[in-house]
């Protein structure tokens, strides 16, 4: 068993400098693969040091497996690290890079060459074990980095942003063989990083920090399908969900603006009349935006007019980016048949159940009556159609 | 192919002269700094009366005795072995010291770091004749004065602030990554110095080594200044020993300089590549 509980975790630098990670909540379950994603500077890199005991805590409580170690060096939180950099020591040969923590912890020489050989095994690195790092591929290296971590046989493996040096096809590859090798094991893991497709697609559960804050944590779909704030509906999601300034009515159930007019059909009544004549921000992912009405097919829908601003054919769809009357922009990610040009009005449809309300001033996302697996087996069904 | 062999460098005949330019400014540097010691050695093995014969002759006979004659009759066993005592000693603790004061400024954020790096700094930049009367007192007062010990810690006095600004820059150079890997690796900070700042620092420390070693070798103000006893000479005194008011024995001096000179060709042919490497630290990625 190795949970990782954050409790109300803070990190401050210098007296009285700036708090760059504040009250962060996070239970990291036995087994999960857990993500800390965001943007640069969110906290969430420091965050992953303070649980690898890189980084003093300056308040709260980090406990694994039952056991505090806010105090705990490194060497004794029984964790190992994978680096963006890969950090492997450049005047050891691989074999010693992967040998090194298990030096360090008195095992006997034949247990040592026996993990070595059996990572090196499974990572296909048995060819690679007398080269130098300097002698290596990205790729390799980064294998080398992975296997260096896997050869301890920790309780939790974190990872700081690992693929970011590699090129896009080798990210695949290693994503597929850290996913791989979390099945295989069996561990729990703290992934970081800042893409959003290594989180939705690596993820068990995703936490979306802002700001040093958490924004949201839950199962990767479910925080795409009810992001908790505009921040989360934004950072999830390319491009980033449309968000539009309406006024609500809640007798009509309509949320509209000069340029936009949509029916609201998630709310309760109640819900709905509690921001009744108020300014409420609406959101619409990109791809639940069409051109055509008839793809409604009888269903309530909203509609939003503006000019285009740009088209960019992307071969398997096209992006439209369109300038609303009533000022901002919203990007449709449309079929690639769509033929469209530049300075032309346009009007553009979307599903009354694609519509996400948030609260104008708080940015908090105004609950529907759906929610959880209703919300994503919903949403899942318009995608389809 | 032929056509991209092209594009890629200039034509072959003002590659050439290119080429020839280039071998042409070589070889008048090389005769420039490579004479004077070829000449030096010509002169190691010719008696003084020879050489004030003719300054430029081919020895003739190669008088090897002389080479005895020095290291025997002249003592330069003893000079020798007085250089090579207080230099290694100097040298080897310059450099530890120096490593782990570099490791520390460059890694660890404490108050007065950069202060200390600030004294350190300005130390360079003055010449250091001025602590030469400071220095004997202090000397005399704990009657390390005509000591090879007071002289080995003049020495590493001296080369110790250049060291720790050398390594200093280098050492800040590592990632910080690796101390972060080594430390959940299980290493204590004494040990990630051990086995990971002084073998990755290799090159800048092999630098530091050869510098202080041929600077502290031929060093020759302060040795004359601190040892009086001839049997504590080091090479530099021992080879001025040769020139009297008088009379000057330039043979001797020649094989007593190219005596001196051995050792530091020795260890430059050792550490070239690395003081190469270390010189040229962080000037391609």
């Amino acid at each position: 068993m190795a949970v990782v509980k954050l409790d109300r975790i803070v990190k401050r630098y210098g007296g009285g400098g700036p708090t760059v990670v504040e009250n962060v909540d996070l239970t990291v379950n036995d087994g999960e693969f857990m993500v800390l994603l965001g943007p640069s500077g969110c906290g969430k890199s420091t965050t992953l040091r303070m649980i690898a005991g890189l980084e003093t805590i300056s308040g709260g409580t980090l406990s694994i497996d039952g056991r505090v170690v806010n105090d705990v060096p490194a060497k004794d939180r029984d964790i190992a690290m994978v680096f963006q950099s890969y950090a492997l020591y450049p005047h050891m040969s691989v074999a010693e890079n992967l040998a090194f923590g298990l030096r360090r912890r008195s095992l006997p020489g034949a247990e040592i060459d026996r993990r070595v050989a059996q990572v090196a095994d499974i990572l296909g690195l048995a060819p690679l074990l007398a080269r130098r790092p300097s002698a290596l591929s990205g790729g390799q290296r980064q294998r080398v980095a992975l296997g260096r971590a896997m050869v301890r046989e920790p309780q939790v493996f974190l990872f700081d942003e690992p693929l970011s040096n590699l090129d896009a096809a080798l990210r695949v590859n290693t994503r597929s063989e850290i996913i791989k090798q979390h099945h295989r094991l069996g561990s729990t893991m703290i992934y970081v990083t800042h893409d959003q497709v290594e989180a939705m697609t690596m993820g068990t559960r995703i936490c979306v920090m802002n700001a040093g804050r958490v924004a949201q944590i839950g199962a990767p779909l479910d925080v795409y399908w009810q992001p908790a704030n505009t921040f989360v509906a934004r950072f999830l999601g390319s491009p980033p969900m449309n968000l539009m300034a309406a006024s609500l009515a809640a007798e009509s159930r309509r949320a509209a603006s000069p340029a936009l007019d949509a029916p609201l059909s998630r709310w309760t009544d109640a819900v709905l009349g509690s921001y009744d004549g108020r300014t409420v921000t609406l959101g619409v992912r990109a791809e639940d935006m069409m051109i055509d009405a008839a793809a409604m097919e009888g269903q309530p829908y909203g509609t939003v007019r503006g000019r285009t601003i740009a088209v960019e054919p992307l071969g398997a769809e096209t992006l439209l980016l369109v300038e609303l009357e009533s000022g901002g922009e919203i990007t449709a990610r449309l079929p690639r048949h769509v033929v469209a040009a530049p300075e032309q009005k346009v009007e553009l449809f979307f599903r009354a159940d694609a519509a996400y309300l948030f609260d104008a001033n708080s940015g908090n996302a105004i609950a529907s009556h759906e929610s959880g697996a209703a919300a994503i087996r919903a949403a899942v069904q318009r995608r389809t159609h | 192919m032929a056509t991209i062999a092209a594009r890629e460098g200039p034509a072959p005949l003002p590659r050439l002269f290119g080429r020839g330019m280039l071998a042409l400014v070589l070889g008048v540097y090389t005769v420039y700094t490579l004479g004077p010691f070829l000449w030096l050695a010509t002169m190691s093995v010719r008696t003084t009366a020879e050489i004030s014969a003719d300054h430029y002759a081919w020895p003739k006979p190669f008088h090897w005795e002389q080479f005895r004659s020095a290291w025997v009759d002249s003592d330069f066993a003893t000079y020798f072995w007085n250089s090579t005592l207080v230099v290694v000693g100097a040298v080897a603790v310059v450099t530890l010291i120096g490593a782990g004061a570099a490791h520390a400024l460059a890694r660890y954020r404490f108050r007065g770091n950069r202060l200390i790096y600030g004294i350190l700094f300005s130390s360079i930049i003055f010449p250091p004749q001025i602590t030469l009367i400071s220095l004997y007192q202090i000397l005399v007062d704990y009657n390390l004065y005509n000591s090879l010990l007071g002289l080995s810690l003049v020495y590493i006095s001296l080369q110790l602030p250049l060291t720790v600004y050398l390594l200093e820059g280098f050492f800040a150079r590592i990632p910080q990554d690796l101390f972060d890997a080594a430390k959940i690796d299980g290493y204590g900070d004494l040990e990630i110095f051990w086995r990971i700042v002084l073998p990755v620092g290799m090159p800048a420390i092999a630098t530091t080594l050869i510098l202080n070693f041929i600077q502290l070798w031929n060093e020759f103000l302060f040795a004359v200044v601190l040892i009086t006893d001839p049997d504590k000479r080091t090479l530099p005194i021992g080879i001025r020993a040769f020139m009297g008011d008088h009379f000057q024995d330039i043979g001797m001096i020649a094989t007593g300089v190219m005596i001196s000179v051995i050792p530091v060709i020795i260890a430059y042919v050792f550490f070239s590549e690395k003081l190469i490497r270390g010189m040229t630290a962080g000037a391609i990625k």
